[in-house]
């Protein structure tokens, strides 16, 4: 029960967001919008599959995932999101391999590692190159913003909360591996939840990362 | 028993001819008419392969491995078409959505010859909806290819996003219309009313508008 309402809540959230965010697109003109309305439609369209195959099959997909594919793909649309501000807002932009961020993939690739016990080997090395790519883009945004003044401020909130979103995601993932049943002390659905109100809040982030 | 093969001839047939006649713009079109059927033809043996494989039943091979498949099979002779020829914008968006034209077709052809054709209405919302998914998923990834995407890694990773929504798009229209009663109702009908929306916005988001200088 409590499942289906939190699949509800974030069926809601991530429309809303999608369309608020393509709304902005047709109204502004701006790229960036539509990479956030990509990013929340997709992952949308991956929910309301999910949803849907529970409801007239009684289980979930037994042997292709479209839903993770489509998640997957919204992290893709993420991550294109933070590399355009980040270009957009860097002069002489390039990558750089700094020893302090080589702590990112660690961490990516020791949770990739311990998920494989229970997951696809393909899936999690997608997710976990994926993951890579978005915190490494999130910190490098929150450094880069440092000594960019007021401008650089604006960008601040879109790395935060893209950080928050992929602690919320890691805290999906950990906790399903120890499923505490469907109940509402289960910190799945609390990091669920938490996943839902960063949708939201992906909105004012943008809006603030390209006002000029 | 349903001879996909023996329907692709009769419908291939008269439309090879064509191409082999016309000249120009008419002629790449039935091209691409005539592609998307033999993609549709190709798409179908790969699913049943794969469902063969891994030894899933008709249901289960319709939700989930008949998306991915016939998505990425029609986007297939449109990277053909844009490779080797490097086409102008709108040869491109007229030979994705005729390739999608031709798909649909050559499913609705099959779905005839496997159910019967006396249904009147059912087949009347049948081929609008299926003639309006294929059609979407196609135009999804055209608008996105031509008018989003101005630089080579964006255009990459954004196209293989894109083909994703199709192929999510796809599933959730698969699952619905496999169902009875309203679900399928509704499934026919999403992307009726997607065209409808499409076809609202139609001439309003051009690449040129999005971050032209102009506008910030």
């Amino acid at each position: 029960m409590i499942e289906t309402i939190e699949n509800a809540i974030q069926l809601t959230v991530t429309g809303l967001c999608s369309a608020s965010a393509l709304y902005y697109a047709v109204r502004s003109k701006e790229r960036a919008w539509i990479l956030l309305g990509l990013f929340a439609g997709v992952f949308f369209l991956g929910d309301l599959y999910w949803q849907l195959f529970l409801i007239f099959y009684d289980k979930t997909p037994p042997v292709f995932y479209i839903s993770e594919f489509s998640w997957y793909t919204s992290y893709l649309f993420l991550l294109l999101l933070l590399i355009y501000i980040n270009v957009e807002n860097t002069e002489d932009w390039k990558f750089r391999l700094r020893p302090k961020y080589l702590c990112i993939p660690v961490f990516t690739v020791g949770m990739c590692i311990f998920y494989m016990h229970w997951g696809d080997y393909v899936g999690n090395i997608i997710v976990a190159t994926l993951m890579t790519g978005l915190i490494w883009h999130a910190v490098y945004g929150l450094q880069t913003v440092r000594g960019q003044g007021d401008k650089g401020k604006n960008r601040r909130m879109l790395y935060i909360v893209t950080l928050v979103f992929c602690a919320a995601e890691y805290g999906i993932w950990t906790s399903s591996c120890f499923w505490m049943g469907d109940t509402i002390m289960n910190i799945y659905f609390w990091f669920d939840f938490l996943l839902s109100i960063t949708f939201m809040l992906f909105l004012p982030a943008l809006r603030k990362a390209v006002s000029r | 028993m349903n001879y996909i093969e023996n329907i692709y001839i009769c419908l291939a047939a008269p439309l090879l001819i064509a191409v082999l006649c016309m000249r120009g713009r008419g002629k790449a079109m039935n091209m691409f008419v005539l592609a998307g059927m033999t993609v549709c033809l190709l798409s179908s043996y790969i699913n049943t392969f794969i469902a063969a494989v891994w030894g899933v039943g008709e249901l289960t091979a319709s939700v989930e491995i008949a998306p991915m498949t016939e998505e990425i099979m029609k986007f297939l002779p449109i990277l053909f078409y844009l490779l080797v020829f490097e086409p102008g914008k709108e040869e491109l968006t007229g030979g994705i959505i005729m390739t999608a034209v031709g798909f649909a077709t050559f499913e609705n052809a099959c779905y005839l010859a496997s159910n019967g054709a006396n249904e009147v209405l059912h087949l009347l919302i049948r081929g609008f909806g299926t003639g309006a998914m294929h059609v979407v998923c196609g135009f999804l990834i055209a608008v996105g290819f031509l008018y989003l995407w101005d630089r080579t890694w964006l255009r990459l990773a954004g196209t293989i996003g894109l083909i994703a929504i199709a192929i999510t798009y796809h599933g959730i229209y698969n699952i619905l219309v496999s169902q009875t009663g309203t679900a399928a109702m509704i499934g026919y009908l999403i992307p009726l009313l997607t065209v409808v929306v499409v076809l609202l916005l139609r001439g309003k988001p051009r690449r040129t508008d999005f971050d032209s200088p102009d506008n910030r």
